[in-house]
């Protein structure tokens, strides 16, 4: 096992500059993760959270006072100057700005076609709902004023406060007849798992061929009395042992930012899930390492492809909101497929083979995808060494 | 004319370190590519799809008929909202327990609606019903006092209109992926630091043996780094406008209209980035793989703070932690940019550039106070 001990001993040696990316990665990480999952909790609900909003009104009526006031029942009011708009927007004190036209409530009354204006930020799944509400507010104000004649505008602000007050009644049930708390968190990170990852195996694994690929030492290693065979071997053991290390340090690392709600069936999932995909890395890493011969090549390739995949395969940006053709290239790489069975995890209410079934033949993808590439990387490995004798 | 040989042969040299021109020019490219990939979605009007839904199909929902006509027409036509299907209790919870359909309807007193999780679709669902109690409650009112508007309430009902006009805060509407572009080219300014870590690597006697052969040279060592210095800005200084050219031409990311300024803060940006990496080299008494290793984990951590994995964690920092938003070099470079695109008065503009110009000079003089003198006796 010199070859194994060998890898070893330089993993060990290297331990100080690896740990200054590990960390930093695992608390980006965690960081990023936990905000998103905030950002969640706070759009997805049936009562969004209240968001402030900015109101001005050039002009002055009962109409505008009634749809301030039951605008105010969703959003907090802001008081902002004419000249902090921008700033407001810019740093998100407010996400929208209400302004009422002069002249609005005049026209209105008449039945003629007129707007607020409004500036947001965009892109924010608040602004919809309150769009949603003034749409709706000045919609049923027009069925009153089309329709009853001469209505005085006192009158219509109640017609409307009274109207706006009633809602549907929505439950959310889960069919085991249990409230389920979903586990974003955990989904999240790791979905994010699939770059953390690639990204330390990629230094381990650079940091070996580095030493390997050495000319002389190559050819010290070549009239050694052991078979390429069990050097190759030894060293897949290598590095198979450096992946699966650095598996169950982010694993713990899950564990220690979110002890809350980690003890479920679900963090099992996706710890089976993470280690297939773990197993996959070290077999892509492991392909690199075998087609190029520098380390600095071995980074900056593995840096572009762990990226690069993660960008398209809904690591970074919700599979959901990628368009169909980048999912179906992104369908070639086994990120995404490992991001779909954690998706999959993450929706499950009931835990038996039904539906597990789907994930599982998404992992076996994954597993796939890492046995074709060690055996890709083992043909071209003997290739190599022939070509080489 | 020592200055025309150095800066060229140096050109010569860094030209042929592909490592370095990978991360420098072509890596930026490459992430912009996957931000254009991964975003292009996003600010597109995305094509909506149906919605599958069941109502339960019971004796108060078969005499509601306003609420049947409606759910009906909603879910008629290509622009339907939903598809319904109309099925018993049982059928319509089994079809949620199989993920089938996002919610399932029930027409009680009031309207109610079951799910089994939360999300864009659910809030649809249950938006649409809201607005159909409102209306049918200000239908109510309304034929109370005037029953012969039944004919006009109903055309009414049906021409819903728009009643938000969206106005641009500034000239520009303020773009949600534009900020992501600004990020790479600020990152990719601070990238011409893995040319800075090279320039002093390779000034310094006892880090490198080019750096022990260019000491022998009877140049006074100075003017030797400034003018291998001056071969790198250059070089850095195109890769970025190369970057640039790819981002406004091909992937047409707006930087608005005023490219002298955006070719100016490019420029600062360089010789900051340079000057960056110029000072950890000088200042990491390390190998080369150190050197970099904190290099790359300060870009990042600066890139990751000014908002390039995460637009929340910019704003988070700016907002609470202002001074430290205030020392981010990368955080005052995109923000230059984003400036110049969404302001309409330069000033914020100024205030950022100064502060970059600030980063400069500090990291020049930095660098300047540590490599100079030093004399190698014998190494």
């Amino acid at each position: 096992m010199q070859v194994f001990k060998l890898c070893m001993q330089i993993i060990r040696k290297n331990i100080p500059v690896m740990l200054i990316y590990v960390i930093l990665t695992a608390v980006v990480t965690a960081l990023m993760v936990s905000d998103i999952d905030k950002e969640y909790q706070k759009e997805i609900s049936f009562t969004p959270a209240k968001r402030s909003i900015a109101f001005i009104s050039e002009d002055n009526s009962l109409l505008i006072d009634g749809f301030r006031e039951a605008l105010g029942q969703i959003v907090n009011f802001v008081e902002l100057d004419e000249t902090q708009l921008q700033d407001a927007l810019y740093f998100r004190e407010v996400t929208y700005i209400v302004r009422v036209p002069a002249g609005f409530t005049e026209e209105f009354m008449k039945g003629a076609d007129v707007k607020i204006d409004k500036s947001t930020v965009p892109n924010s799944v608040s602004n919809t709902y309150i769009d949603l509400f003034i749409n709706q507010y000045f919609n049923t104000a027009r069925l009153y004023i089309k329709n009853i004649d001469g209505i005085s505008q006192e009158l219509l602000v109640q017609y409307l406060k009274e109207d706006l007050s009633k809602t549907s009644n929505a439950e959310v049930k889960s069919t085991t007849g249990k409230k389920v708390t979903y586990p974003t968190y955990s989904n999240n990170y790791f979905n994010f798992f699939a770059y953390t990852l690639i990204s330390v195996i990629i230094l381990g694994m650079s940091m070996l061929m580095i030493v390997f690929n050495d000319r002389n030492l190559k050819m010290r290693n070549s009239c050694a009395p052991v078979i390429p065979g069990s050097i190759n071997l030894q060293f897949i053991l290598a590095n198979l042992f450096f992946t699966f290390a650095s598996w169950a340090i982010l694993v713990v690392m899950s564990f220690i930012f979110n002890y809350k709600n980690s003890l479920n069936a679900y963090t099992v999932y996706f710890i089976i899930s993470s280690f297939i995909y773990s197993f996959c890395c070290a077999s892509i890493s492991f392909l690199i390492g075998n087609l190029i011969k520098s380390q600095n090549a071995v980074y900056a390739v593995c840096n572009t492809i762990g990226l690069g995949s993660s960008f398209i395969s809904g690591v970074f940006v919700p599979q959901e909101l990628l368009s169909g053709s980048i999912l179906k290239i992104a369908s070639f790489t086994p990120a995404y497929w490992y991001v779909k069975a954690n998706n999959a995890i993450a929706k499950l209410t009931q835990f038996d083979y039904r539906h597990l079934q789907p994930i599982f033949s998404d992992l076996m993808i994954v597993a796939g995808f890492g046995l074709a590439f060690f055996a890709v990387a083992l043909a071209i490995g003997k290739r190599k060494n022939y070509i080489e004798n | 004319m020592m200055f025309r040989h150095i800066f060229k042969y140096r050109l010569k040299c860094l030209l042929r370190d592909w490592e370095n021109l990978f991360w420098t020019a072509l890596f930026p490219i490459l992430l912009a590519s996957f931000f254009f990939m991964s975003l292009s979605n996003l600010t597109k009007n995305e094509q909506f799809n149906p919605i599958n839904i069941a109502v339960v199909d019971n004796g108060q929902y078969r005499n509601n008929k306003s609420f049947m006509l409606a759910l009906d027409s909603a879910s008629k036509g290509d622009e339907r909202l939903f598809n319904l299907s109309v099925t018993s209790q049982e059928q319509a919870e089994q079809m949620l327990k199989d993920d089938e359909i996002y919610g399932y309807i029930i027409a009680e007193e009031p309207i109610k609606l079951i799910v089994k999780n939360l999300g864009i679709n659910q809030s649809i669902i249950k938006s649409f019903l809201d607005i159909y109690i409102q209306t049918e409650s200000a239908a109510e009112s309304i034929l109370a006092e005037n029953l012969s508007a039944m004919q006009s309430l109903l055309a009414d009902i049906n021409s819903r209109k728009s009643f938000v006009n969206d106005v641009p805060i500034s000239k520009v509407a303020p773009d949600a992926t534009t900020i992501f572009y600004y990020t790479v080219i600020a990152m990719a300014c601070f990238y011409g630091g893995y040319l800075g870590l090279r320039e002093v690597s390779d000034i310094q006697a006892n880090i490198s043996s080019v750096a022990a052969r260019v000491n022998m040279a009877p140049v006074h060592k100075m003017k030797a780094f400034l003018s291998s210095a001056a071969a790198a800005l250059l070089l850095h200084f195109c890769e970025v406008l190369i970057l640039l050219a790819y981002l406004i031409f091909i992937l047409k990311v707006d930087f608005g209209t005023r490219t002298i300024y955006v070719l100016l803060t490019a420029f600062v940006g360089s010789v900051m980035g340079l000057s960056f990496g110029t000072l950890i080299s000088a200042l990491v008494k390390k190998g080369e793989g150190v050197k970099i290793a904190i290099f790359t984990c300060f870009t990042m951590l600066c890139s990751f703070l000014s908002g390039m994995m995460n637009q929340g964690v910019k704003y988070k920092v700016d907002t609470e932690l202002p001074l430290l938003s205030w020392m981010n070099p990368v955080n005052k470079l995109t923000d230059s940019f984003y400036c110049l695109h969404y302001y309409d008065t330069l000033s914020k503009y100024a205030l950022n550039m100064a502060a970059i110009t600030g980063f400069a000079l500090i990291y020049c003089l930095a660098t300047y106070l540590i490599i100079r003198r030093r004399k190698y006796a014998s190494i």
